[in-house]
């Protein structure tokens, strides 16, 4: 008995030592390609070096267009050029000069799980690496955020994004980037963007600078349509979408829609929430013509909208 | 581990609310060496209360607000003495774990990693560690270890949600300063 109990603390602790310097470990594999991002007053932010000159961060973070300087995991401090921007996805990527460094070895963020260990490495307070522990606490599929993006998955972590951590990697326990972390998508949750994601709207961004979306130029909110006018019209659900405003000269006052028309289905599809628009906004309808099935006055008229592209607030 | 962290850590009553401290090492038969914090150990004299639930009175020998320390001392003998490591090598992600007295509840643990080490931005000594490890007032003063158990840290104060501490090897030096080396005046005596 004596003796089992004194056997048992030595094996335990030895396991706790091997994570401790797994752990270790992978912060000083993925610290490597962690750099610290002056573009905005006081605390910098956090971004990954995702190719040798291309930095991702989070769009939140850079408060500023010019006059960014990245500080490097070697301590040198080089200027970058904003590359482009993506409010809908908060992700930004920038571009470095005279910098060659070895990029970020980027995993799957598909292969986490729901409990598994990740650290979040950001590189804020000086220029100095920081890590925090936690768990994957939440995963499933593809969600879209609050201002439109479309996000492959949803990824929320039990972990704290401090101050500047924001554009920190998600590191998986044998150090590889699983993702780019952000508190800035969803009310300050802590939430990770996935590698899948990262990559394509780092490359479009890279390509053209911004991410193109479909554009309306409509303002809507849902409204409860009556059991009797449901069943007229043979809808799925008694939520559909009133028009609360219209763009001037928008795609959408072009082709005759008026501030209380009532949207009820969008390309043959009924719709319930403006989340059922912004499933036919995405860059593929650019250009193409949507049948908009609207109520008004009580009876059912159709419009034909063609699809603008979103104008964006940078120009 | 924990039992064995919890064996060298007290309570300290010394200013307001108080804090922890850990038993550090022995110096000489008849007295030992209790680190706290300098903002827990305000007085001339504090109350210590040890892991076994004795209550005894330890002198304030000297205290550095700068580092935030403080060295006490207790005319006891047989008292068990904490195994220190050295802070010099520690590695940003490896695991640490804090014992303490967070809001009174005496010989809480709690557990997390290495945030960073060096000069850091939110601490303004040369050298600090900054945990991500959730302290709260009562774990002033108390030990954070590393995943061997051995003491690299005495945690001084939580700044943006992480926790800071006094590396242990500025423990040494502070009570060297005093002219007391662990281990020393054991083998002179």
């Amino acid at each position: 008995m004596q003796r089992a109990s004194s056997e048992n603390p030595g094996e335990s602790a030895g396991a706790l030592l091997a994570l401790s310097n797994d752990l270790a470990g992978a912060v000083e594999r993925a610290g490597r390609a962690v750099v610290a991002i002056y573009a905005r007053p006081r605390v910098p932010s956090s971004g990954i070096l995702w190719r040798p000159d291309v930095v991702v961060a989070a769009d939140h973070t850079i408060k500023r267009d010019e006059e960014i300087t990245v500080t490097l995991p070697d301590g040198r401090s080089v200027p970058a050029s904003l590359a482009g921007r993506d409010l809908s996805t908060d992700l930004a990527v920038l571009k470095l000069q005279n910098a060659d460094l070895p990029a970020a070895e980027i995993g799957d963020t598909a292969s986490l799980r729901v409990g598994h260990l990740v650290l979040a490495l950001g590189r804020s307070g000086g220029n100095s690496l920081g890590a925090s522990l936690g768990v994957i606490s939440t995963l499933s599929g593809a969600w879209r955020t609050w201002r439109g993006g479309h996000i492959d998955q949803f990824v929320r972590l039990d972990l704290a994004i401090y101050t500047g951590f924001s554009g920190s990697a998600l590191v998986d326990a044998s150090g590889r980037v699983v993702g780019l972390n952000t508190s800035g998508l969803a009310r300050g949750m802590a939430l990770a963007i996935p590698t899948s994601t990262v990559n394509r709207v780092a490359e479009e961004l890279l390509v053209k600078g911004h991410i193109a979306r479909g554009y309306l130029g409509l303002g809507m909110q849902p409204v409860v349509l009556s059991h009797a006018l449901q069943k007229k019209l043979g809808l799925p659900s008694n939520s559909a979408l009133i028009i609360v405003s219209v763009e001037p000269d928008g795609p959408a006052e072009k082709a005759g829609a008026l501030i209380g028309d009532v949207l009820v289905a969008l390309d043959g599809t009924p719709v319930s929430d403006t989340d059922d628009v912004q499933a036919k906004l995405g860059r593929e309808y650019i250009g193409k013509e949507l049948t908009a099935s609207i109520l008004r006055g009580g009876a059912v008229a159709e419009l034909v909208i063609q699809v603008g592209e979103r104008p964006r607030k940078d120009k | 581990m924990v039992e064995r962290l919890r064996r060298v850590t007290v309570q300290v009553r010394g200013g307001r609310g108080g804090g922890a401290g850990v038993l550090w090492c022995s110096d000489g038969p008849r007295s030992h060496w209790i680190i706290t914090n300098a903002h827990v150990a305000r007085g001339p004299r504090a109350g210590l209360v040890l892991p076994d639930g004795r209550f005894l009175y330890a002198e304030v020998r000297a205290t550095d607000p700068q580092r935030d320390l403080a060295a006490l001392s207790v005319p006891a003998a047989g008292l068990p003495a904490a195994d220190i490591g050295d802070s010099g090598g520690i590695r940003v992600g490896e695991l640490v774990l804090a014992v303490g007295n967070p809001w009174g509840l005496v010989g809480a643990v709690a557990a997390g990693i290495v945030h960073a080490v060096g000069p850091i931005y939110a601490c303004n000594r040369p050298s600090c560690i900054q945990a991500d490890v959730r302290l709260a007032p009562g774990n002033s003063g108390g030990p954070l270890a590393d995943a061997r158990g051995r003491v690299i840290g005495i945690n001084s104060m939580v700044a943006g949600g992480l926790a800071l501490a006094i590396p242990s090897n500025e423990v040494e030096r502070f009570l060297r300063g005093l002219g007391r080396q662990c281990g020393d005046a054991t083998e002179a005596a």
